[in-house]
């Protein structure tokens, strides 16, 4: 489907391979040139450690204990090997006949327990220790795990967006203030907005700017948006359900904290299209 | 200087102990060694379950998946071939293409599907050359992500974490096949460096 006639179309599609992307029509294609190209087939194999590694990226939140016993009982089940271990038994029945070695080591025991009893109390210190340090670190993975879930969310947010039906996208260009900027933001009703930018100009002390979907009534304001020292923003927001069909977006600076209807310059400024994405 | 070397040392040591230890485990199962299941599991569970809660979102559905894997792993462990890679890659690669299947059955389901290319679509490659990565690489890939042009993140993100495949992709970003094809393998190819980098 994509014509791929020279080398250089078929390379390109070493990096959807590997993720199992392609088309089975473009796989076929693609796998028969890889037969023939030592240089594809060298950074085929170089990639599948990117996808393997990709695959260890997500936060690593620990399953629920009764998933383990849950997954080793479906796999006993799936045997039926639930025998007990027969060695165990045998041993019981040989010591059974030997009862006076019971009552002797009784002897042998009750002479040492005065030593062991002193023993015990120093073990039980320690154990009490260590389940003290083990309380605490258990808090300290619990607030771990909280964080974890939280920028885990973060990052999902952004696709949940892009992987919306419903998505519409929308480049904002550079004002005259900004010629350099520019923008992008996809924007779904059901999931919220994602918004890029590049080249925004630093901020001055005190001031903002703000993202503003423009509907054919009134701008309404999704959220303050600050860049990072390159002037790259990634952001995230929220907008309401039930918000008019968007006509544009704009970027506007603003004093800090935001203000409910624009009043600064626009820095960027871009119109929807009419057709959703898909 | 010589401390650097112990540290590096002991590091490759260990990863060596968990493959070695995996590779005892594998054949623990494939004698029906109920025991090797568990330490197993125990070993990677974690990482397996993350991944599918990753790519499905939901609780219910990524402990099905963990079942499901170290069911399979059960199964096939005698056909196993030590030659094909790291335990952990065969494991997360069950992981994913179960989950992604799931998730496009249920994409199926609720009629939003954007061409039949969806049944077409081709399995991921086996990870021959996958291995379980040191906290440091994990941090390190996930800065390059991080870094990675946002389109090209997206579309990354869009075909491993979602299953998407290039026609889905092209339409959902309103971008040329040809586009898409670039950015995934620039993409992949930064991450590839960030990766080397970090060994």
């Amino acid at each position: 489907m994509a014509g791929p006639t020279d080398h250089n179309a078929l390379h390109e599609m070493s990096g959807l391979y590997v993720l199992g992307s392609l088309s089975r029509e473009d796989r076929a294609i693609f796998e028969t040139h890889l037969a023939g190209c030592p240089a594809c087939a060298d950074e085929v194999r170089s990639l599948t450690r990117v996808s393997g590694s990709l695959a260890q990226l997500p936060p690593q939140i620990p399953p629920s204990p009764a998933l383990r016993a849950r997954v080793l009982a479906a796999v006993g089940r799936l045997e039926g090997s639930a025998e007990p271990a027969p060695r165990a038994a045998a041993a019981a029945g040989a010591f059974g006949s030997l009862s006076w070695l019971a009552a002797a080591a009784s002897i042998v025991l009750a002479a040492g327990l005065g030593v062991y009893a002193s023993q015990l109390r120093g073990r039980i210190g320690a154990l009490e220790d260590q389940l003290r340090e083990a309380t605490l670190r258990a808090d300290a993975n619990e607030r771990q795990m909280a964080d974890l879930r939280r920028v885990s969310a973060e990052a999902q947010s952004q696709v949940a967006v892009l992987a919306s039906p419903d998505l519409a996208r929308v480049d904002l260009a550079g004002q005259p203030v900004a010629p350099s900027a520019s923008a992008r933001a996809f924007w779904s009703r059901s999931r919220g907005l994602v918004f890029t930018a590049s080249d925004l100009p630093a901020l001055p002390p005190g001031r903002i700017y703000q993202l503003w979907v423009v509907t054919a009534q009134a701008p309404i304001s999704a959220g303050l948006v600050r860049p990072d020292q390159t002037g790259r923003v990634n952001a995230v927001f929220q907008t309401p359900p039930d918000i008019p069909q968007p006509v544009a977006m704009a970027v506007t600076i603003e004093p800090d904290g935001g203000v409910p209807a624009p009043t600064g310059d626009r820095y960027l400024i871009g119109t929807v299209a009419s057709r959703p994405v898909s | 200087m010589w401390l650097i070397w112990a540290i590096l040392d002991s590091r490759r040591e260990r990863a060596d102990e968990d493959r070695s230890a995996d590779q005892l485990a594998l054949a623990g199962l494939a004698r029906g060694d109920e025991t090797a299941l568990a330490s197993l599991y125990d070993r990677h569970a974690t990482g397996v379950y993350s991944l599918a809660l990753r790519i499905l979102q939901d609780v219910g559905d990524a402990e099905d998946i963990v079942q499901e894997v170290f069911t399979q792993a059960w199964r096939q462990a005698s056909r196993y071939d030590a030659r094909r890679g790291a335990v952990v890659a065969w494991l997360l690669t069950m992981a994913r293409t179960r989950a992604i299947d799931r998730l496009r059955a249920r994409r199926t389901r609720t009629q939003d599907v954007i061409d039949d290319d969806v049944a077409e679509v081709s399995d991921p490659v086996a990870l021959q050359d996958a291995m379980l990565l040191s906290g440091e690489q994990v941090s390190r890939v996930r800065a390059a992500v991080s870094q990675l042009p946002v389109l090209q993140r997206v579309a990354l993100e869009l075909a491993y974490y979602e299953g998407l495949t290039h026609a889905e992709i092209a339409a959902r970003l309103e971008e040329p096949l040809g586009t898409v094809k670039t950015r995934i393998r620039s993409a992949m190819l930064k991450l590839r460096d960030a990766l080397e980098g970090a060994r």
